[in-house]
Parts: structure tokens; C-alpha cells; sequence
């Protein structure tokens, strides 16, 4: 199975209302794998949205998180500040909107609306990117001179060297990507042309031709035109040519002459060749010229550079630096795995002791040094952090400060409760009307809060004793992946987008989402377009970021068929082509089938079932996902809909037994008395009904979904046969 | 099939907002009893077509008959005619063409004057047969009452009934089911108000009525008389519509149209609103133009379906044989977008693209909509009318 990128675990979610508190989201968990897709399927007011609301940090006011962690990269997302929360949101996890009205803002254009993101993502990114760089070449190299205290001197210098020419190298890179792009762009824009004008389609030449010149121009890094510059001067007098002649001929501005048609694949050609010739490999180049700065390297055979420079780099540096990599990575794997060892034994004991009576002052003395201890287990230099050592610190002393609060709350809370009833009582005996509530009581359970205290502990006791028992890793390619890691923390350092270059990926952006005439639509305003068209901005914006996680809660549902499968392909496109992680919030099953890995189905603030997206269509088995699959046609669906009866529960008053029973023709007695628990189907499927406890009665599921179940089969074999 | 009355008949509409051509010649026939479905992607024109046919807005060309009035009619194409005529006879033309074209000229404008006036007075016109009819019924059943008491009651109602039926208009008996249930209720009236609105405006003024006739409703569409006095914003998103869809059978229309009437709601509820929309079919013996982008839904509940695309029809046939020989290549393209329940399928799915300018050479040969079988209709030319005619022939 893939590595997990996101955890939500055992997440309570109230919201303070003025009639009570509004239990939204009821003890869910779930794991989210990289490059998967998560569907969460429910009504409106299942939590869904509340879920992906909290991941993001953007609950609303009122909310309370009662319990729970959200895991991601070694943080607690629940646990963060809010500047913290700012370099993740939108940057790492992204989030497209269901209206997107609300999302986008009235009175700026969508152009700036599109770039804005990109601009200052960029400018944050490129200042993480270097501290990042900066903080785990420390690390590396203090570990290095651990491992090897006589080489001191020399390691200290290998760094810096490290540092200059991994920076350089990827300067270079960066201004040859971006004349490529350029080029691309311009090849994309005459190949674009020619074919419209093959069709006979009127298009508006002049601010064609002075666009193209811009990008024409635009390609001039040494690397990427070497060899090409007479040619390039020809295209450009070309088009200049041509430009001049559209200015005596004004009347009809979407007349296209044969000197602007020569010119245009003129130019076409030179990009082919241009882009067809051999990248460098800038990062052997960038120490080669670093030991090298007075040769002109660019009139070299590519090939030959490559090998020339790959030589150089290896030989004086790269293999010395790699071996000592390896040392200090050696070095700080045990350093840790002696912590991890000391943090084990202190750990057991802290969980006796948080069992046990404990008062506050002591308790938080305690807890700081466990917490000393648990990270003095962490390797740092492990690329993918582990999140449960990571997140000790702030989840202990949150469990710690939750559980003094309500020890000093609890009776406070009591005392008012009993006053305010008794008020009320006394105005209701005389004969008053009162036209106030009692405040419902803000207690819970101490016992419960103190085994929140042992858990955390015990979560990471058993992640090191997992850990500790794993055989010692490959240093040598640890190492090797430790300066991948460098570099592509230093091309991010780099990478600089300017307002022109933000511009052509939000057309870009814009054309690949299926905006038509993206140029002109990007002077416009929101009010301009249409629901389907404002929807395909939000997305646009989404993407502009390039997030890790993308969160979508119901992008598709203002949006008609044709659309909505452009976009989803689109979502799903991306997350092959950058290794996504989905999160899908959606009702519409037809939706889920071609988006979804895994489904959760969430009912009244709960996950009832939860499997792979075959086992949920194939072999579903909560009466809930039966409803939500016999209430939609699809195109084979002749007899009556089996509507679902009533409506969902108010969630202030949540039902004792299973919350679905009211509206569920197979509930039995226990349904109205008794949650169900997690029943296990398979390792992957699970569902929270009491109709899998062995004692159960069986029960069918409804005909139009076994028969739909069997069409579906027939065709899959059909499809295998033929 | 042949003998099925036509109710709706709408030939070659156009409604152009400025250069804009949001509904471009459109011709269909809708028989009594049905459900049409029109599907599209949003932007082709389909839900402006609704809401020409209910005269949201003045139609820019062709006409619309229902029951026989016509109920809109534009004069575009009319000026047009004059125009080009005009402009011929400015050059240098034969005397026999002369007389052709003054003839041209005189024809059309007799024709525009009698589409300004079936546009503006088809109304009065209904409302005069109406008031016409009800006074006999009344005459007979006065005529008849022996009782003094029971003669003055029946004539003071018959007052009231004569009055409103004035003032019916025949455009109210096609009624219209919004989007957004939330936005077409007015948060400031109750349910009943805003049930009651229509018979209000009619000129009932018996309040007894009004409030026995909003009960019924209320109980047609599945809610209880004490949701009466509340307000929309108590209620949820399917209650909501089922509140909108009274308001629209109060006035008992023969013909519905439903504007994307489940897109808003949630999915346990659409179940919900099909089914009564089904019901109320069956019992009422409505009429449904069906306007929404779920094929899926527009499949199970439509008998007919027309396919729009920027402001053309570009496919119309009966529902099984449109999803059994789909023949244009964007309702090929539609077809293959639909999202299946079924992870199997979906995975496999491929989506056919349609682009106008690869599909279709139109340079010379002008499209028309054509009928390539019974009752199925398709917008090609020659060429293509010969092809499809070839698939059909060979499947």
C-alpha cells in the first residue's frame, strides 16, 4: 500500500448553536494515501464538508473540536497556529469549493485572482524552500562531523561547496526551463493558429502577432538558443515584417497575409529543432563551471558536456560527499535509535503514572522531560517525518491542559447548570413565561480526557517499538536520496515565477480547465461568467498552487455532464501526472465510481461504511449506501425509485442507537437503542450496521440494487470475454 | 403515435440577446401527456427556451402554439424578409420580379401585424372565451336554482368567477418549477401566501377557497396543512421544492416546465421529487417539459428527448431510440459523459470529444433538422443525413 500522507483519527466536531450544541462530526478516522483518491459520499449534513473544513483549519467560529488528530507531515493540523496553518493551506492542501460564487471575490479580475496565489506561494515557497535547505544541510553536516570528527574542517568546506553550486546549478536550469516554456508556449500558439486558420476561423491577428514577438523574444537563455541566434534573428525581422504591413491594412484586423503565415512556421520549425536538442544535465554543469568559471561551455557537444562534466563532479566531489552522507546518516540513526530506546522504557513508565492521581504542576514537569526524551528518538534526517513523534509535544500538553481545565470546569459548569434550572423552575412554578433555555452543560468525561493523556503515549511507544525492531536501512542509498532531496529543495529555492510567466500559466491554467478566448476572459470579472465557467476559475485557482492534498467538496455538482467529465478527468490527469492526494466530497455516486480508490460513507456525522470503491459498488452492505444506490436511475432503471423516507436527524438531539434507523426499513430493536460498532467485512471494507452481527437475521438488499449489481457483473465479464 | 394531440407547438424560435444567439430555429412538437425531456450543456439555450415559451421573455422570431393559440410570435424573420426585399428592389429588376417582390413586402407585413397582435392579445382573446364559457355554465345553474338564498349565492359567485376568468391568462396554464428552491420563494410571504399567490392574482377573493384549494396542494405534494402558516426557511431543500411545485399545480396547468428541478437538492430527497413529479402526472394528466443535464434522470422520466447545443436541436427522438442510435456526433459525445455508478465501467469509460469544426463541413452544404427515422430527428445535411441513414440501416 501506498505511504500515508493524511490521517484523521477518532475527529469529534460540535458546533455551539443558540438552541444547543450541534454534534456535526461523530468519532471518525480514515487515512488518506498518497496519489489516492478519498470519496466521502453523504447528504448535506452528514459532516462531510465539516471534515474537509477542519483539515484545512477553516471551521467556522463556533466550532469545538471535542477530540481527535489530523496528521499530516509530522504536524497535528488541529494543534497548529494559525501562521503555520498559513504555509500549508493553499500551498500543501488545497481545497476547491463547492459555490463558487462565495469563493471567488467580486471586485477583482480573474486574472489577478488566478495569479495572486501563484505569486505569493511562490515568494513564500522559494523562503521555505531555502530554510529547509539550509536547516537539513546543518543537520547533515553535523552528523557528518559526528561521524567523522578529523575530517572536520574539510566536511565544513564540502558543504559550503554543496550549498554554492547545487544554488548555481539550479539558477541555470530555472532560465532554461523558462525559455523552453516560452518556446513551448509559442510553438502551441502558431500550431493553434494554423489549424484555425486551415478551418477558416476569423481570428484577431494584431495582438496575436505582438504576443508572439514577446515570446519569441522571451527565449534568450545561452543554453537553449546556442547555435540558433542567426535563425532566431530571422524569425523575429519576419515577423516584424509582418507586423508592419498589418499596420497600413486596418480594415479588417483579422485578415492573415502570407508573409506572417511564412513567418509563423518559419518559426515553428526553428522550436521543433530547438526543443529537440539535448538537455544539460545542470547540476554536474553547475559544479563543473563552479570549478571551471572561465570556459565557455556553451559551444560544447551536449552529450559530451554531460559525460565531461558528470566525471568531474564524481571524481572531486560527489563520491567523497556521498560516503560521508552516509556516515552521518549512520551517525544520526543511532543517535536516535539509542533515544528511541531510552524514550520506550520512559514511556511505559509515563503511562503508568498518567494512570494513576496526578496534579497539574507536577504532571507538567513530568511531561517535559518525557517530551525531551520522546524527541531526542527523532532522526532528522529521515526525509519522511513521523508524525506521531513529531506531534508528541503538542499533543501531550494538549491532552494535558484539556483534561486540568475540565477537572477545574466540570463542577463550575455543574453549579451553573443547577442555578440556571433552578431559576427557571421557580419563574415556571409562578406561572412565568420563559422565553430562555438552560445553556446545555459543557462537561465531559475527566476518565475519558485522562485515557486521551495515556493514548498519546502509548501511540508513540508502540510506532518506536516498531521502529526499533526494523532492520538498520541502506545508508549508501539513503544517501543518495538525502541530496535528491537537497536539490529539489534548492530548484524550489530558485524558482521564481514573475507576474508575466503567472500570466501565461493561469491562460494555460484556464485553457486546460475549458475556458474558451482565456486571453480575453482573463480581463474580465467573475460576474461576467457563467455557474459552470466560475467553477472551472475556482479550479483553476486550486491548481494555480500545485497542492499535495486537493480537497473537493462537490466541484462537480453545479456543472452538466460534458463539463463535469472534462473537469473530473482533468482532477484525475493531475493526480496521475503529480502524484495527488484526493479528498472527494460528493453525493453523486456516478461521480464517485470514476473518481474514487477508497469510499467512506458518512450519515449524521459518521463513517457507516468504509471500503474499497469496488467492495462499496459491488458488495455494499449498510442499509444507508443501499438507499443512496436504489434512489438514483441510471440508464437501465425502468421501475419505480425507492425514495428514502424523512429526512436526516437533528443533530443536536443526536439519536441513541444507529442514527439511520428511523428511515431504514431493516432496522431491528437494537438499531434504536445501541450504535453499531465497526463491523470488519474484509481488511479493507468495514461497515457500522447491526445486520453483520452474527446474530442478525439476513437480510436482502433491495432488487434494484442486486440487479443492477448483476448487470454490472455481466458486463464486466462481457467486457473480459470480448 | 400519430394520433397523439399536439399541446405544445414551438416553430423555428429564435431569441437573440444582442449578437447573442441563445436560441436559434428551434422546432418541436410536445404531445399531451408526455414528458420531454431537453438536455444540454449549460449555455445551449435550453432553459431560455423554457422560459420563452412561458414569455419571461419576447420571443425574437418564430411562434409558439399551445392548444392551438398561438401564444408568442415574433417578427424577425418577417423584417428580414422586408428587408431583403426592399433591397433587391433598389437594384435593377424586372417588372414581373417587381410585382413579385411588393407582393413579398405586403404579405410579410400583413403577417407582422397579425404576429403583434396574437403576442399581445392572446391573452385577452383566452380570457374573453374563458369569461364567455363560465358565464353559460353559471346562466344554466342560476337558471336552474329554485331556492332564493341558493340563486344569490350562486350569482354572487359566479360574479367572482367571471371576473377571474377575465383576467386568466392561457400562459398560466403552463407553469414553471425553478432551479433553486431557495431563490424563487419569497422569504417574507408563508407557505400559504406564496401557494395562495397565483389564485390571489387571478382575483379570487374568497379567502375560504384559497385556503381549502392551498391544503389540497399541500397534500398532493406530500406536506400536512400545518406547514401552511410557516415560513421557506423552515423547511429543508426537498420540502422547499415540493412547496414550489404546489405553487405551480395550484393554478392546475396542463403543462409543466420543470427547470433543473432536482439539481439543487439533495440525494436522498431527488428520489423524492421524481417520484411525486411521476405521480402528479399520472394523476393531474400533466404535460412535462422536462429542461435538465442529468442524463441519467432525464432518461428514466422523459418520453422524448431533444438535445440542445448552442442554441440549436441538434437530436430529437424518443428516448430508448435516442440512447439506442445516438446519430449526432455531441449527443455521441453527451452519451459518453454520463457518470455511471459502477467503478468497473467508469474506469474503462472513454469520453468522445466533440469539436464542431473537425465534425462538420458546412461550407456548402447548409444543415437543416432532419427526421432519419420515425420520430427521430437529427440537424445534418446531405451528406451526413446520407450516413446516418446508412448506420442506422446497418445496426
Amino acid at each position: 500500500m501506498a505511504e500515508k500522507i493524511l490521517e484523521v483519527k477518532n475527529l469529534k466536531i460540535s458546533f455551539r448553536t443558540s438552541s444547543g450544541t450541534l454534534k456535526a462530526v461523530r468519532d471518525i478516522s480514515f487515512d488518506l494515501y498518497r496519489g489516492r483518491t478519498l470519496a466521502i459520499v453523504g447528504e448535506s449534513g452528514s459532516g462531510k464538508s465539516v471534515t474537509s473544513k477542519a483539515i484545512l483549519g477553516i471551521l467556522a467560529g463556533n466550532s469545538i473540536i471535542e477530540n481527535g488528530e489530523i496528521l499530516y507531515d509530522g504536524m497535528d493540523l488541529l494543534k497548529l497556529d494559525e501562521e503555520t496553518m498559513h504555509t500549508i493551506r493553499g500551498d500543501k492542501i488545497s481545497m476547491i469549493f463547492q459555490d463558487p460564487l462565495s469563493s471567488l471575490n467580486p471586485i477583482v479580475k480573474i486574472g489577478p485572482q488566478i495569479t495572486e496565489a501563484m505569486l505569493l506561494k511562490n515568494k513564500a515557497g522559494r523562503k521555505n524552500a531555502r530554510k529547509d535547505f539550509n536547516s537539513l544541510l546543518g543537520v547533515l553536516k553535523t552528523n557528518m562531523q559526528e561521524a567523522c570528527p578529523s575530517d572536520s574542517a574539510h566536511i565544513e568546506e564540502m558543504a559550503k561547496t554543496f550549498d554554492n553550486f547545487c544554488i548555481e546549478a539550479n539558477k541555470l536550469e530555472d532560465s532554461y526551463n523558462r525559455s523552453d516554456s516560452n518556446a513551448q508556449d509559442l510553438k502551441e500558439d502558431i500550431t493553434n493558429f494554423l489549424y484555425m486558420h486551415s478551418k477558416k476561423q476569423k481570428q484577431s491577428v494584431k495582438q496575436l502577432v505582438s504576443e508572439q514577438i514577446k515570446k519569441l523574444r522571451n527565449i534568450k537563455d545561452s543554453f537553449y538558443t546556442h547555435g540558433f541566434e542567426t535563425d532566431l534573428e530571422k524569425c523575429l525581422n519576419a515577423y516584424n515584417t509582418a507586423k508592419g504591413n498589418y499596420k497600413a491594412d486596418k480594415k479588417d484586423p483579422s485578415f492573415v497575409n502570407d508573409d506572417l503565415l511564412a513567418a509563423m512556421e518559419e518559426t515553428g520549425k526553428l522550436l521543433d529543432r530547438m526543443s529537440e536538442q539535448v538537455r544539460p544535465n545542470f547540476f554536474r554543469i553547475g559544479y563543473y563551471r563552479m570549478v571551471n568559471p572561465e570556459e565557455d561551455i556553451y559551444g560544447y557537444d551536449r552529450n559530451e558536456l554531460n559525460e565531461k562534466a558528470l566525471q568531474v563532479l564524481d571524481d572531486r566531489f560527489m563520491k567523497e560527499f556521498l560516503s560521508y552522507s552516509s556516515k552521518g546518516l549512520r551517525n544520526s540513526y543511532d543517535k536516535a535509535e539509542a533515544g528511541k530506546k531510552e524514550a520506550i522504557a520512559a514511556l511505559r513508565e509515563a503511562e503508568t503514572y498518567f494512570s494513576s492521581e496526578i496534579e497539574q504542576k507536577p504532571a507538567e514537569e513530568y511531561a517535559k522531560t518525557l517530551i525531551e526524551k520522546v524527541e531526542s528518538g527523532i532522526d532528522y534526517l529521515e526525509v519522511n517525518k513521523d508524525s506521531y513523534a513529531y506531534t508528541f509535544k503538542s499533543s501531550l500538553n494538549g491532552a494535558i491542559d484539556k483534561y486540568f481545565f475540565y477537572v477545574e470546569n466540570n463542577p463550575k459548569e455543574e453549579e451553573r447548570f443547577e442555578k440556571q434550572t433552578a431559576k427557571r423552575e421557580a419563574l415556571i412554578a409562578k406561572g412565568k413565561t420563559v422565553d430562555w433555555k438552560v445553556v446545555p452543560k459543557n462537561i465531559l468525561d475527566l476518565d475519558e480526557l485522562k485515557s486521551n493523556i495515556v493514548k498519546v503515549c502509548r501511540d508513540v511507544r508502540v510506532r518506536y517499538e516498531d521502529q526499533t525492531e526494523q532492520a538498520a536501512p541502506d545508508f549508501d542509498a539513503k544517501a543518495v536520496d538525502i541530496v535528491d532531496y537537497l536539490r529539489d529543495k534548492a530548484s524550489t529555492a530558485v524558482y521564481v515565477i514573475t507576474k508575466e510567466m503567472a500570466k501565461q500559466t493561469a491562460i494555460k491554467l484556464m485553457t486546460e480547465v475549458g475556458i474558451p478566448e482565456p486571453r480575453m476572459r482573463y480581463n474580465q470579472y467573475p460576474f461576467e461568467f457563467s455557474g459552470g465557467m466560475r467553477q472551472r476559475i475556482v479550479i483553476a485557482i486550486a491548481l494555480a498552487a500545485n497542492p499535495e492534498i486537493l480537497i473537493c467538496d462537490e466541484p462537480t455538482t453545479a456543472l452538466d455532464v460534458t463539463i463535469q467529465a472534462q473537469i473530473l478527468e482533468l482532477i484525475n490527469k493531475l493526480k496521475a501526472e503529480r502524484n495527488l492526494s484526493i479528498i472527494f466530497i460528493t453525493h453523486d455516486l456516478g461521480v464517485v465510481a470514476q473518481m474514487a480508490d477508497e469510499i467512506a460513507v458518512m450519515y449524521a456525522g459518521q463513517i457507516v461504511e468504509q471500503g474499497l470503491s469496488e467492495e462499496v459498488f459491488y458488495d455494499p452492505r449498510h442499509p444507508y449506501t443501499w438507499a443512496l444506490l436504489s434512489s438514483m436511475p441510471d440508464l437501465d432503471t425502468k421501475e419505480k425509485l425507492e425514495a428514502i423516507p424523512g429526512t436526516p436527524p437533528n443533530m443536536i438531539y443526536p439519536p441513541v442507537g444507529d442514527a439511520f434507523a428511523d428511515r431504514n426499513k431493516y432496522a431491528m430493536e437494537i438499531d434504536f437503542e445501541q450504535q453499531p460498532p465497526m463491523f470488519d467485512i474484509t481488511e479493507t471494507h468495514r461497515a457500522a450496521t447491526w445486520l453483520l452481527h452474527p446474530d442478525a437475521p439476513k437480510v436482502e438488499m433491495p432488487k434494484i440494487i442486486t440487479e443492477r449489481i448483476e448487470r454490472m457483473k455481466a458486463k464486466l465479464t462481457e467486457g473480459q470475454n470480448g | 403515435m400519430d394520433n397523439k394531440e399536439v399541446l405544445l407547438r414551438v416553430e423555428h424560435l429564435c431569441q437573440y440577446f444582442g449578437p447573442t444567439k441563445a436560441v436559434d430555429d428551434v422546432s418541436f412538437d410536445i404531445y399531451k401527456g408526455e414528458v420531454f425531456g431537453l438536455v444540454g450543456e449549460s449555455g445551449c439555450g435550453k432553459t431560455t427556451t423554457g422560459r420563452s415559451i412561458i414569455r419571461i421573455y419576447d420571443i425574437t422570431s418564430g411562434s409558439v402554439y399551445f392548444k392551438g393559440h398561438r401564444i408568442c410570435a415574433g417578427t424577425l424573420s418577417y423584417r428580414e424578409a422586408i428587408k431583403a426585399a426592399r433591397k433587391e428592389l433598389r437594384g435593377n429588376v424586372t417588372a414581373e420580379r417587381r410585382a413579385e417582390l411588393e407582393k413579398i413586402i405586403a404579405d410579410n407585413k400583413v403577417e407582422m401585424e397579425k404576429a403583434n397582435i396574437d403576442q399581445k392579445n392572446a391573452d385577452k382573446e383566452y380570457g374573453k372565451q374563458r369569461a364567455e364559457e363560465v358565464r353559460r355554465q353559471y346562466e344554466e345553474l342560476i337558471a336552474n336554482a329554485s331556492d332564493p338564498e341558493e340563486k344569490e349565492r350562486l350569482i354572487k359567485e359566479s360574479k367572482d368567477r367571471i371576473k377571474a376568468a377575465k383576467r386568466s391568462k392561457i400562459v398560466t396554464q403552463i407553469q414553471m418549477i425553478f432551479q433553486d428552491p431557495i431563490a424563487s420563494l419569497n422569504p417574507r410571504m408563508t407557505v400559504k401566501e406564496i401557494i395562495g399567490e397565483g389564485l390571489v392574482i387571478q382575483g379570487y377573493t374568497d379567502k375560504e377557497y384559497i385556503e381549502q384549494k392551498v391544503y389540497e396542494m399541500l397534500d398532493v405534494v406530500g406536506l400536512v396543512p400545518e406547514h401552511a402558516g410557516r415560513y421557506p426557511h423552515e423547511f429543508s431543500g426537498g420540502q422547499r421544492q415540493r412547496i414550489g411545485i404546489a405553487r405551480s399545480i395550484i393554478m392546475n396547468p396542463e403543462m409543466i416546465i420543470a427547470d433543473e428541478p432536482i439539481s439543487a437538492l439533495d440525494v436522498s430527497i431527488r428520489a423524492q421529487v421524481i417520484n411525486l413529479l411521476n405521480d402528479l402526472r399520472e394523476k393531474m394528466g400533466l404535460t412535462i417539459m422536462f429542461i435538465a443535464h442529468d442524463l441519467s434522470v432525464v432518461k428514466y422520466f422523459s418520453d422524448r428527448i431533444g438535445v440542445m447545443y448552442y442554441g440549436k436541436l441538434v437530436e430529437l427522438a424518443d428516448s430508448e431510440e435516442l440512447f439506442r442510435h445516438p446519430l449526432h456526433p455531441y449527443t455521441n459525445s453527451l452519451l459518453s459523459a454520463i457518470p455511471i455508478p459502477d467503478p468497473a465501467t467508469e474506469k474503462t469509460r472513454v469520453r468522445i470529444t466533440y469539436n464542431p469544426l473537425e465534425e462538420h463541413d458546412y461550407s456548402v452544404d447548409q444543415p437543416t433538422l432532419r427526421e432519419i427515422l420515425p420520430g427521430h430527428f437529427v440537424y445534418c445535411n446531405d451528406e451526413e443525413e446520407k450516413r446516418y441513414k446508412e448506420k442506422v440501416a446497418n445496426e
